[in-house]
């Protein structure tokens, strides 16, 4: 049959128009059933919301979350008011955990291996075959300590089921976090540990930052506001010092880069890398030197005077600082002067390979304003309410990760377990970690979804999604007071449909069942992990002290209404623990910092840039990237989405012919390099360029397969003098254009700029007088 | 459903925004994608200049390294009370109603899109695509809100079905509204950490609201403005002043 | 014939033919279209299936006669429409709901031996809908049923304004058109807001 184009376009026109009759009148058919369930539960009522009090897990500090449930669904997260951490609020990170609930490439049962290592090609087994297969190869081990397990920071309840676990099967275990954090406590202990009262159980615990309350606040690289420790109780304390009707406080950030915590202080000092402690020390020299500091502090940090600071002098150090004299001696005047005042430091300024004396430096100046233990400045926090369980500790060093590759290598280690952490995408190529697993004759991945490390695994155990699990939390670092934490599933597990053989399960629980299977006792309370954490709460109960919500523990007549009430509330907290031992004695203050040194590319040539790796605003360590919320977030200085963008000095990009949306070759000493699009702006010094850390997974699901690169592939391997910590900001690389572009998914200007014209203005400001 | 009888006075809802405590988070831009059913702004979209975020941060530079500044500023409807965009609707899809609220109908609008040219504020969007969800994320989505079809517009709403939803559980369990209820406040609200973003009734003298826009925008010393007030729109947004030591009584863009 | 030359059209019987046939059959395209057109209007003003006199209600997985529960049974209509008076949805009863009378009331009956069959295999049963909105209409029996509650007392003949006398009814059907004229006459009548955000949001 043939067609005249007439004819043609008259039937097409034709059944157009029907399609949209039709489109228009017809019911989407799942609208025409009704459903009626075989029982109702009774909080459900269809219309109805509940909010659920639970715990967010995807932020470095969990904050406490309440999810609103309507149908059994989880539709909203938002801030528990009652959660001592967060009060309330929460972040960009903390929302967007609903979609990690419902993830679309979430794994349903356990996998087994079929094809090649990393070839994608899995079956669905049952989880009496998983669990039995796993403890035949644990059996079949020569040596117990044949066997690691990598876990992310694992602390409360669920941190002792995995000690116990490990410790009685002769396992090691190994602690990620791509951004560790290991420095920076090492440094507060140096700082402020001096007569070893702020450990629980053995592990350091952090102290809390009084910002709300400080007058003047001096930051050194720590991303407060963004990404670093707990970003929501500082934003939130953030917001309350600049309150106006409370004497808006002044913040100064001294920073290599340009974050969103320096955008938001009311002086951004571009330091030069590396060189954070070295403006700390010139700032304590002038304290110390016009008199201005604590009088019986500066007698123990300087030894009664024996320590000599005078070639700490602003105007010797300045231009290795990178800041004005005037400016140190101005800003440590004001430091001095402006009470309470408070002084923290963190991220890039403790990267470095002298990071750890930066950190310790920075954190001792709060004892020259006498702010260690006072209101607006560093508040102590006492130990864990609970004997048995630990807050989480911090990540393993980098020498140890290159010990367990060469042990790997060697062939000592056999079975890997890995547990909420991702370390072939987290690690630098130069470790040699993703070579090294190839030797690995079994790895386990517990991850819920196929990140990168799950990917290359033999067995896959999905452990449940966090709203849909049991847990609890002692916060390290805690509000200043005893509190804990309880995370109660929101809704049904996903994939109970599957049935009991398949689905996900709570991690411990596997742990337990594999403990019995294996015939080692754990000398648990009970044999299931809900009933440890019941548990847990009977001995909080049992001693009668503190709150739940607002009403005491000695006030509730029995177990059952307290367990209710701590579910109902999100938190168990006790004001009045606080840390009451006597304030710490200040250490001698170090009187010289070691020049940082960096790796790879030594000259400073015209295209050679000190690289500092952020983590990104919503993707944080990566973790966050398979969400596409996640993604679509703009990034706050640069508006940029979905892709690796490399910021870069606006004039330098211009001597160097180099436009946004260039892809930019990034190459490190090694010869390794990732390619990332360029965003010039005026923010970063010529001397740097930053890329977010986030993007780059080689697996994970369809919003972050293949998407942009994973800058921390190419960092190098140097470390932290005294904790042996990847000094993450310590690597130098080369930028080349590769002469290809492509448009930098980006917020900025998909909207027409506002008309503005003399008179109207978009932000006015104003003094403030 | 407040029926009129059982009605007082009507509310205002407006907002107030401090400035000077934006950090630009972003977490307000979430919290409403989340609420108000917005889909997944995905890389095309923005590479079209067609994402949709009823709430944005604006990012203004001002100077040059070393001495550069960031300034944020979160944009959303200004639920003016002389709003351009409703007279220039066709079809009344888009009208100012009772409780001071600039009111999208979903159902009545064609999509000729006067109204979002006719936006000083360009806080309208078109949906170009017919929206859609991979079948698992479906279930976050909020019964409480229509998914917008392929060619409406739509945009920033103060959260309605969470004023209508407490409006009607306030009815049936004989509560007043309070100020600063967390299931009034707009999800926007309820997520900014800072506390930029106040929300409320202008007709209550009690509310937060009020009180700050006495203080603001009366007194000699406020840092109280409008937004492109010059035109004439009269907002129901009010914004605070950034606060910088070192500015003179001067702005950047 | 030279091109552009002009000749009287003549008038052949075949051409007449032609024009009577083209004219009825014009004339009885009108027609159908203006019957479906009528059609169309008719089904959009009010219930479709009323125009042809067949408003039957659907046929649903179990034959449940509402008139034995609540005409001889005397059940209220919130006995098993439990959530009605507390939100949105009047809500369809759980099948454990109904087996709390079923466990031992109508052996024999094959269509309780179905819905025994459901509980048992542990099948939700899916009922056609026959009340529906639109879903940009945001309609909340709670609100009504208070309102109608207060002013005429009685739960069951506050449902029987909208729902008709569903306690008649072998199969249940729609009484009422449902449309926005209607929604809009009632609000109207009964001083209730019009302002379109009361249902559209």
């Amino acid at each position: 049959m043939e067609f005249t184009r007439r004819q043609f376009m008259t039937l097409m026109g034709g059944s157009a128009a029907t399609a949209v009759v039709f489109q228009a009148c017809g019911v989407p058919p799942d609208e025409i059933k009704v459903q009626s369930s075989i029982q109702m539960p009774e909080d459900l009522v269809t219309g109805t919301d509940n909010w659920y009090a639970t715990l967010d897990r995807l932020n470095p500090t969990s904050n406490g979350i309440v999810v609103r449930v309507m149908e059994g669904r989880a539709k909203k997260i938002e801030g528990n008011v009652d959660y001592p951490i967060n009060l309330g609020k929460h972040n960009v990170v903390a929302e967007a955990g609903l979609q990690s609930l419902y993830d679309p490439d979430r794994i349903s049962a356990p996998l087994v291996r079929v094809g090649d290592r990393g070839s994608g090609q899995w079956e669905e087994i049952s989880w009496t075959d998983a669990l039995s297969r796993l403890a035949q190869r644990i059996q079949g081990l020569q040596s117990t300590s044949g066997m690691a397990m990598v876990t992310d920071p694992v602390g409360s309840h669920l941190g002792m089921v995995v000690e116990r676990f490990l410790t009685k099967i002769g396992a090691r275990h190994l602690v990620f976090e791509p951004l560790d954090r290991v420095t920076l406590s090492a440094a507060m202990e140096t700082a402020f540990n001096h007569n070893n009262q702020l450990y629980s159980q053995g592990r350091f615990v952090m102290p809390d930052f009084d910002i709300e309350n400080a007058e003047y606040l001096l930051s050194f690289g720590a991303d407060f506001l963004s990404t670093w420790v707990s970003p929501v109780r500082f934003a939130r304390s953030y917001g309350r010092f600049r309150d106006s009707d409370n004497n808006r406080g002044v913040f100064v950030h001294a920073d290599s880069r340009f974050s969103v915590t320096g955008a938001n202080s009311d002086k951004w000092l571009y330091v030069n890398p590396g060189r954070e402690g070295l403006l700390a020390q010139s700032i304590a020299q002038v304290i110390i030197s016009e008199g201005l500091g604590d009088p019986e502090s500066v007698r123990s940090l300087t030894a009664d005077g024996s320590i000599d600071m005078s070639h700490l002098d602003p105007e010797l150090v300045s231009s290795e600082i990178g800041v004005e004299a005037g400016k140190i001696r101005q800003i440590a005047r004001d430091f001095a002067s402006h009470r309470p005042s408070l002084a923290i430091g963190g991220g890039s300024a403790g990267a470095h390979t002298n990071g750890l004396s930066n950190l310790t430096a920075i954190y001792l100046l709060n004892y020259l304003v006498g702010s260690v233990g006072k209101k607006g400045g560093v508040i102590l926090n006492p130990e864990s309410p609970f004997s048995d369980v630990m807050p989480a500790s911090s990540g393993a060093s980098l020498d140890e990760w290159s010990n367990f590759v060469d042990e790997i290598g060697r062939r000592e280690v056999e079975i890997l377990l890995v547990r909420g952490a991702d370390p072939i995408y987290g690690l630098p190529e130069g470790v040699g970690f993703k070579d090294a697993i190839e030797r690995l004759p079994l790895i386990v991945s517990f991850s819920g979804r196929m990140d990168d490390t799950a990917s290359m695994a033999d067995l896959i155990l999905p452990e449940h999604n966090y709203l849909e699990d049991w847990g609890t939390d002692v916060p390290n670092p805690g509000p200043g007071y005893q509190m804990v934490g309880f995370q109660q599933p929101v809704v049904r597990p996903f994939f109970e449909h599957r049935g009991i053989h398949h689905g996900t399960r709570n991690f411990a629980d596997v742990l337990m069942v594999l403990s019995q299977v294996l015939g080692a006792d754990l000398d648990l309370s009970a044999d299931n992990f809900l009933e440890i954490l019941r548990d847990g709460a009977r001995k909080i109960y049992e001693r009668g002290r503190g709150v739940a919500g607002d009403k005491s523990v000695g006030d509730f007549t029995d177990f059952p209404s307290f367990w209710n009430a701590v579910l109902q509330n999100g938190s168990w907290r006790d004001e009045a623990a606080r840390f009451d031992s006597t304030a710490p004695i200040p250490p001698e203050f170090p009187s010289s910092i070691q020049p940082p040194s960096f790796g790879g590319i030594d000259t400073v040539a015209q295209d050679v840039f000190n690289l500092i790796p952020f983590a990104s605003a919503s993707l944080s360590d990566g973790s966050g990237a398979h969400l596409p919320w996640l993604q679509a977030t703009p990034d706050p200085i640069t508006t940029a989405t979905w892709r690796t963008w490399v910021e870069i000095n606006i004039r330098k990009a211009e001597n160097l012919g180099i436009k946004e949306g260039d892809v930019v070759k990034v190459t490190n000493g090694r010869g390794n390099f990732v390619e990332a699009l360029a965003y010039p702006h005026p923010g970063i010094s010529p001397d740097v360029v930053s890329i977010p850390i986030g993007q780059g997974h080689s697996s994970g699901g369809r919003y972050s397969q293949g998407r942009g690169s994973n800058v921390l592939s190419i960092l190098d391997t140097k470390r932290t003098e005294g904790t042996s910590a990847l000094a993450w900001a310590a690597t130098r690389v080369k930028i080349e254009k590769t002469g290809r572009w492509m448009r930098l998914p980006r917020f900025e200007n998909t909207a027409p700029e506002l008309a503005v014209d003399e008179g109207g203005h978009i932000i006015p400001l104003t003094s403030g007088d | 459903m407040v029926t009129t009888q059982e009605k007082k006075t009507e509310e205002k809802w407006g907002m107030v925004i401090d400035v000077d405590k934006c950090i630009g988070c972003q977490a307000c831009v979430v919290a409403c994608q989340s609420e108000n059913n917005i889909p997944v702004n995905e890389e095309e979209h923005f590479n079209q200049r067609r994402p949709i975020q009823w709430i944005r941060v604006e990012r203004y530079w001002e100077g040059e390294f070393p001495d550069v500044k960031a300034r944020f500023i979160p944009i959303m409807c200004q639920h003016c009370d002389n709003a351009p965009c409703e007279p220039v609707c066709p079809v009344f899809a888009t009208y100012h109603n009772s409780q001071g609220l600039n009111v999208q109908v979903y159902n009545r609008c064609i999509g000729t899109r006067f109204c979002a040219n006719n936006c000083p504020y360009h806080v309208r969007f078109f949906n170009f695509w017919e929206p859609s969800w991979p079948e698992s994320l479906k279930n976050q989505l909020n019964p409480d809100v229509t998914v917008r079809s392929r060619g409406i517009m739509e945009k920033c709403t103060f959260c309605i079905q969470r004023i209508r939803r407490t409006e009607r559980e306030s009815g049936r369990d004989g509560n007043e509204l309070k100020d600063g209820d967390r299931a009034l406040n707009t999800a926007c609200v309820n997520a900014c950490p800072t506390d930029t973003l106040v929300f409320g009734d202008f007709n209550n003298p009690e509310s937060r609201v009020s009180k700050l826009r006495k203080k603001e925008m009366d007194d000699h010393h406020g840092r109280g403005y409008k937004m492109l007030d010059e035109l004439g729109t009269s907002p129901n947004v009010i914004y605070l002043k950034k606060v910088d030591k070192e500015a003179k009584e001067s702005s950047t863009h | 014939m030279l091109p552009g030359d002009f000749q009287e059209p003549r008038i052949t019987q075949r051409k007449v033919l032609l024009l009577g046939v083209i004219g009825l059959g014009g004339v009885s395209g009108l027609v159908v279209a203006l019957a479906l057109g009528l059609f169309v209007l008719s089904a959009w003003l009010g219930l479709p299936l009323d125009v042809f006199g067949f408003n039957e209600g659907p046929d649903q997985p179990i034959e449940f006669p509402h008139t034995v529960h609540v005409q001889e049974l005397g059940l209220d209509c919130t006995f098993c429409h439990r959530t009605v008076t507390k939100d949105a949805a009047a809500s369809i009863p759980a099948v454990g709901l109904c087996m709390t009378c079923h466990k031992t009331v109508g052996d024999g009956n094959p269509e309780v031996d179905k819905l025994r069959g459901y509980y048992e295999s542990d099948r939700p049963i899916d009922w056609v809908r026959v009340h529906r909105v639109p879903d940009h209409v945001h309609f909340v029996h709670e609100a009504h049923i208070r309102f109608f509650s207060d002013k005429m007392g009685g739960d069951s003949e506050t449902c029987s304004i909208c729902h008709g006398d569903v306690g008649g009814m072998e199969k249940v059907n729609q009484v009422r058109s449902l449309k926005m004229s209607d929604c809009v006459d009632c609000h109207r009548n009964n001083d209730a807001p019009t302002d379109c955000t009361t249902c559209h949001y």
